[in-house]
């Protein structure tokens, strides 16, 4: 297959090769008409060219029959010999007008007849006068007529145009047989060839349509064997993770329990140092504890199906902040806010987005005298929102940016600002399934801007 | 409010039963509390049978059922509680660590009367145990005795 060919999509090479058998069938189609109506067309020639030569042995008969007639009158003067004579001068004008109906075509022909009436019309004047002649002054005066007969040469003459005539249309007959013959040839040929050439078309259409099918086939085969695999890990990780949640966090609620029962019953007789160690096994299983809550809650929202509903971004914002509202114990902070669109999406994830950007933000402006966070959207030509945060907190430096949005990646000690570190690896988890993106700017003790971009249409 | 009914604990883990035993002590509930150590052990009691075959009968103010156990699991135990009309009245609250979907789903749809996961730090899992305890065995009304089949 050349390679032009094979870079056309299976649709256009399918239609393609229609299109040839359909061709095909249209030129086979054509070209047997045009045989068909010749050998109709040659038949009818045919038909005329036998009634042509019947008609002219009719007259030639008749005239030979008036000849014989009127020579034997002018011997016996019996009028009753007459009558073929009479019979063909009556008759004459209607075979003059069949014979124009059959040459009607035929210019050559037309000649020929129009000398072989005008010898005709001769041949029976001179008959005529002749036997004006025998009827007028009697057998004596026409004896040397009679007996070698006044239109013998004419009739010669007439005999002779007669054959002329007759071989022409006989030439003419073999010529249309011949050519009858070879064109009927042609078309069984070309009918045969063509059968042939939409054989081998159709079957190379049914190569390719059946080549395409097998390797769909294949393919779908393929990717259901992969989507069994993949829904078997998923079962895993799922059966995994349950056991995490289930397992993992009795052992340390013994620790922190048997910790506190030992404070509880040894706490007056322990030293402050002793007392200090107490409290970090506890600390520690607590941070792990939440470590664990956290990572399950990451791998939820990577396996959790989907709602499909429409969010109102505003809204969403507005509710969020109202229940930050409640953590802020009065601190003051200015809010910004613009016009927000609505976007398609999960909204319990979208809500989870805005819940871990909006307390980062009021996390890490914590410390400023005058805490400010704007939020925005900006809609892109793409067909997409970006969506930005913009606070004037503690920021972070750029050379870190690509570790913001990893699994428990944190800029700051835990000292500084509380935390695991999994806010933006969840934000960037909902964002990405939802067809978008996340990035961020910062610059230290110069705030930061998040932003994420999520498609204004449902993605299939 | 002075009933003597018993609050039954399922409970495998040992740690996780002295634990609960300890949070009950601060409120003196501790002496009411009885504790199985499986799901199996469980039934047994509720239907007066093996070990507690001598014990005097009658249904626990409440049951504090964990979900994974030996031999019987406690969506199991539940799911014969809320079948048994006799056993069907008594309260049967979930305390278990798991906090996935589908086990609260289930519980609910069992007949389950609450649900509460239990919580790493210990003193609110005291505390959670506690006002458990108080609720369920102290100011909660049981259903009455004999009550079965209109309960």
């Amino acid at each position: 297959m050349p390679g032009w060919l094979s870079r056309w999509p299976i649709e256009q090479r399918v239609l393609a090769g229609f299109g040839l058998v359909f061709a095909s069938v249209l030129v086979i189609s054509v070209v047997s008409y045009r045989n068909t109506a010749v050998m109709v067309q040659n038949s009818r020639l045919d038909t005329r060219t036998y009634e042509l030569i019947q008609l002219l042995r009719s007259i030639e008969e008749a005239l030979v029959a008036a000849e014989s007639g009127h020579r034997r009158y002018l011997v016996t003067g019996d009028e009753s010999y007459l009558r073929a004579h009479q019979a063909i001068v009556e008759q004459m004008p209607d075979y003059t007008r069949y014979f124009h109906a059959l040459v009607a075509n035929d210019s050559e022909q037309r000649d020929s007849i129009t000398q072989l009436e005008q010898l005709i019309k001769q041949q029976l004047d001179i008959e005529a006068q002749a036997i004006k002649q025998r009827a007028e002054q009697g057998a004596d005066a026409v004896r040397h007529l009679a007996l070698p007969g006044v239109a013998k040469r004419e009739l010669e003459t007439i005999h002779r145009v007669i054959a002329d005539l007759e071989s022409t249309e006989q030439r003419s007959v073999r010529a249309r047989v011949f050519e009858s013959t070879s064109s009927t040839h042609n078309t069984i040929a070309l009918l045969g060839l063509g059968a042939l050439l939409q054989l081998v078309l159709l079957g190379s259409v049914y190569y390719l349509i059946h080549h395409d099918i097998t390797a769909r086939r294949r393919v779908a085969a393929e990717l259901r064997r992969r989507g069994e695999l993949l829904q078997a890990a998923n079962k895993e990780l799922e059966a995994f993770s349950y056991s995490v949640s289930h397992d993992l966090r009795a052992p340390l609620r013994h620790i922190d329990g048997y910790a506190a029962l030992l404070s509880k019953t040894a706490g007056p007789s322990l030293n402050d140092k002793a007392q200090r160690y107490l409290q970090t096994i506890s600390d520690s299983a607590k941070q792990m504890g939440q470590l664990i809550d956290d990572l399950l809650v990451f791998s939820r929202m990577g396996r959790q199906e989907m709602l499909r509903s429409t969010v109102n971004l505003n809204q969403l914002v507005k509710t969020v902040i109202h229940d930050l509202h409640l953590d802020l114990q009065g601190k003051k902070i200015s809010w910004t806010i613009g016009s927000l669109p609505e976007v398609p999406g999960d909204p319990a994830m979208l809500r989870q987005v805005f819940m871990n950007l909006l307390s980062n933000a009021v996390k890490f402006t914590a410390t400023r005298p005058e805490p400010h966070i704007e939020i925005g959207a900006t809609q892109e030509p793409s067909g997409e929102v970006t969506i930005f945060v913009r606070d004037n907190g503690v920021g972070f430096d750029m050379q870190y940016v690509n570790k913001l949005f990893g699994v428990f990646q944190r800029l700051h000690r835990n000292d500084e600002f509380e935390g695991t570190g999994i806010g933006l690896a969840n934000v960037r988890r909902i964002i990405h399934r939802h067809g978008g993106r996340t990035w961020a700017e910062g610059a230290i003790d110069h705030g930061a801007t998040f932003y994420m971009s999520l498609p204004l249409k449902r993605t299939a | 409010m002075t009933t003597v009914k018993p609050i039954l604990l399922a409970e495998d883990n040992p740690r996780d039963a002295e634990l609960a035993l300890a949070a009950m002590e601060e409120h003196h509930i501790a002496d009411k509390v009885v504790v199985c150590h499986d799901g199996a052990e469980v039934l047994d009691y509720l239907y007066c049978r093996g070990l507690y075959k001598s014990r005097e009968c009658g249904n626990p103010a409440v049951v504090f059922l964990d979900l994974k156990m030996p031999k019987v699991d406690g969506i199991e135990v539940l799911r014969t509680i809320k079948n048994d009309t006799n056993l069907k009245p008594i309260p049967v609250v979930m305390l278990t660590s798991s906090r996935e979907e589908r086990d609260l789903a289930q519980s609910y749809a069992l007949g389950a009367n609450a649900y509460v996961v239990k919580p790493v730090e210990f003193q609110q899992f005291i505390s959670a145990v506690k006002e458990l305890g108080v609720f369920w065995g102290v100011i909660n009304e049981p259903p009455p005795e004999g009550t079965e089949s209109a309960a």
